[in-house]
């Protein structure tokens, strides 16, 4: 039988799931990071242009060397200004700033790609620059290139959204439904996959609709409508409701012949192998209390939060809290000077009452965040561990409590009565463990 | 302009919060004590009264004396001294109260290291505590203003004691028999268990499963409905049952384990009732499964999605 995996029912907040993406106006200047930022693996792409060189829409201005990262396509026309670091949201990088020649010219040279097999079909999508646009930035040949070795028989289309405020998924499932086809083609073709599950919230019921429609007459498409609470998107939550399959410890969900693919990221995958064009733009939600207009946007990647504001109306308020991705696992950055990258699906800018953070107070044992961890795991078992002394005695808990399957959701902070910052302190322990692991080993040898 | 903050997220959070769990506890042991009031008169509202602000005040004193932040704040002192007070009947003088409320205060919640920390339900500790050292004033009960009655015996004393005269079912539905203050009215604790669970403050396995095997035990062992019924309208069972087996320190984290913890405090309720010399076991039954609450939890643990 079954079982019920725990989610959390959470206020939506989707105030912008009816407004059509609308593309702001070109912007003064771009500024792209060669690196993804999301994480410490996250490698650089190295720069191809220098300071002075005059780019165009879709020229490659640097080129990526592994899965760390992707290759970077100019998003505006205009001149390379300037080849600096950056920092945001807590990370650092290298980051290419163009100046716009106001002219939004293309770069001539995007023929529309032809693969005829499936490595020539990788490469193509390699050089799209596209990357998983649900949060994670992993390069989508690379996650695509798991077919290489195992049959993927099922795709999994991933419009849950389940993030409080996000819509842009949404909408591109409404507005580019033509993408979303080709894009079932593509991998139909070159995976060979016999099956293709589309997994929806039922929060969204015209996207779901329009889903049923566009594949009315295709057997091999599913469209699976699914229940809308949190986290119905994340990986294991989502390949557990859409086929009953669990991916067990040191196993790898290709293996199980499944990938996952945001319906996004595939959409922007399809527009290379119809425009020719890479990514440069994506759609973004903008919202939030500190917000005057929420809505959906169409940005040149790199462009600041400034720039999105203002076409947004401005702020009604001082900002508290400025987010790229939505109120459960977004990303804080330190001002409106952040710019926007590839796997930004959006900017929550919350004013500060609603920023403002509550003290902690002692745990009082209701077990609410056992109860409500999609995982199954302890959350307050890994908060008295971190208090732990000891450390070995620390890592024997944490190792026993299996810390490391954590996905850091947060829904275990999200119901904590007492306001124990859970989710940051799995971080912190996941952090631990590993580099506990490391010295262990290392001692070890 | 102050820089925006940075955080880990969620950056959204339930309404919910320690002490509003606790004031929904209180406000559902509200029917209870006024209908302890309305049952006993002015003697119950003076021993809710004085256990009460001995709880709040021994816990500022131990955080004042140990320079510890002062935590009365999140109102579970005041669940503490309440749910004693009703655990108690009018035959406690009220210095024995004071004893009580400080004894489950200082001893069973603090020196633990306060809310969340301690293993063993204070109130409950506190009774059997008291319940050990004064049996004379603890052990039976008084009855209340409306019955009629000369001996301090208490139902669950009167069974099987030839010739004596029980309540009706519904007596004992309304709290018309003898026993503690507030353990009587059943009808009060049950509209307190439907507040906890509207509330979620609670989950509804634990009260039904530890009342419930005490009905069936019951029911095995006399044969009689009726019998079985009275069972679990008499003594403590369900103020022990909807407020103190439900107390989240001291019962497992997991619904499993809390299933076992409910089951195990049937067993013991029933087994102290019909084979120990003890008329009631409800406070033993959950002091003892307080002790086993750990082990529960470690066999009750889930195998994670994507663990081992």
């Amino acid at each position: 039988m079954r079982k019920n995996i725990s989610t959390l029912k959470l206020p939506h907040y989707k105030s912008t799931a009816g407004c059509a993406a609308v593309r702001i106006p070109v912007p003064k200047e771009v500024l792209l990071p060669v690196s993804p930022m999301n994480s410490h693996s996250a490698t650089a792409a190295e720069p191809v242009v220098q300071v002075g060189d005059h780019v165009r829409v879709g020229q490659l201005i640097a080129k990526e060397k592994d899965r760390g990262s992707s290759d970077i396509h100019a998003s505006i026309s205009g001149t390379v200004k300037a080849i600096e670091p950056c920092a945001q949201g807590g990370r650092k990088s290298i980051a290419i700033r163009i100046e716009s020649d106001g002219k939004m010219e293309k770069y001539p040279d995007l023929p529309i790609p032809q693969p005829t097999n499936l490595d020539e079909f990788l490469e193509c999508v390699r050089l799209s620059g596209t990357v998983g646009l649900g949060g994670a930035a992993y390069p989508v040949w690379a996650k695509l290139s798991a077919a290489q070795k195992n049959h993927i028989g099922t795709v999994l289309i991933n419009g849950a959204e389940c993030e409080p405020f996000i819509t842009s998924d949404h909408r591109a499932m409404l507005e580019c439904g033509d993408l979303v086809k080709k894009g079932v083609e593509l991998l139909k073709q070159f995976l060979g996959s016999e099956e293709f599950i589309f997994g929806i919230e039922k929060n969204k019921p015209d996207a779901i609709e329009a889903m049923k429609k566009l594949f009315a007459d295709d057997p091999a498409v599913k469209v699976l409508e699914l229940s809308s609470v949190y986290p119905q998107g994340a990986k294991q939550v989502l390949l557990y409701n859409a086929t009953g399959k669990v991916v067990k410890k040191g196993e790898r969900l290709a293996s199980l012949g499944v990938i996952i693919i945001n319906v996004s990221s595939l959409i922007k995958m399809a527009e290379y192998f119809v425009t020719g064009m890479p990514m440069v733009e994506r759609i973004i939600t903008v919202d939030g209390s500190a917000v005057k207009e929420p809505k959906n946007l169409i940005v040149p990647i790199g462009v600041s939060v400034r720039d999105i504001v203002e076409a947004c109306g401005g702020l009604k308020e001082e900002p508290g809290k400025i987010l790229f991705g939505g109120a459960m696992m977004g990303k804080t950055q330190e001002s409106l000077d952040a710019h926007i990258l590839k796997a930004t699906n959006a900017v929550v800018i919350m004013n500060q009452k609603d920023a403002a953070q509550t003290e902690p107070s002692p745990c009082i044992h209701c077990g609410r965040c056992v109860a409500v961890c999609p995982l199954g795991l302890n959350p307050t078992a890994f908060d008295r561990a971190m208090q732990v002394e000891d450390e070995e005695k620390r890592a024997e808990i944490l190792t026993k409590e299996q810390v490391k399957v954590c996905m850091e959701c947060g829904c275990c902070s999200y119901v904590c009565p007492s306001h124990r910052p859970l989710a940051a302190n799995n971080n912190a322990a996941i952090g631990f463990i590993r580099s506990w692991e490391r010295a262990h080993k290392e001692g070890g040898k | 302009m102050n820089s925006p903050v940075m955080a880990t997220g969620p950056h959204i959070h339930s309404k919910d919060n320690s002490r509003r769990i606790m004031l929904d506890v209180i406000i559902a042991l509200l029917p209870a004590a006024v209908a302890a009031v309305v049952l006993y008169g002015l003697p119950a509202l003076w021993m809710i009264l004085v256990c009460v602000v001995s709880a709040v005040a021994s816990e500022i004193l131990f955080n004042l004396c140990t320079g510890k932040a002062q935590s009365v704040g999140d109102l579970s002192a005041v669940v503490t001294g309440l749910l004693l007070a009703l655990n108690l009947s009018t035959r406690v003088p009220l210095w024995q109260c004071v004893l009580g409320s400080v004894f489950a205060i200082v001893l069973v919640k603090c020196a633990f290291g306060g809310i969340g920390r301690n293993f063993a339900n204070p109130a409950i500790t506190a009774r059997v505590f008291l319940l050990a050292a004064f049996s004379s004033t603890v052990a039976g009960g008084a009855f209340p203003k409306a019955v009629d009655a000369v001996s301090s015996a208490t139902p669950l004393e009167l069974i099987g004691v030839e010739g004596a005269e029980l309540p009706s079912l519904l007596d004992m539905f309304l709290g018309l028999r003898g026993g503690a203050i507030g353990e009587g009215c059943i009808l009060a604790l049950l509209l307190g268990f439907a507040y906890l669970l509207v509330r979620r403050v609670i989950r509804w396995q634990t009260p039904v499963i530890f009342v419930g095997t005490v009905f069936v035990l019951s029911l095995i062992a006399t044969g009689s409905l009726t019998a079985a019924t009275y069972e679990i309208l008499a003594g403590g069972l369900v103020l022990g049952a909807v407020f103190m087996a439900t107390d989240y320190s001291t019962t497992p984290l997991t619904l499993e384990g809390k299933a076992l913890f409910a089951l195990g405090c049937g067993v013991i309720t029933f087994v102290i009732r019909f084979f120990c010399a003890y008329p009631e076991g409800v406070s033993f039954s959950i002091l003892c499964m307080n002790i086993l609450a750990p082990w529960l939890e470690k066999w009750t643990r889930r195998k994670p999605l994507g663990g081992e």
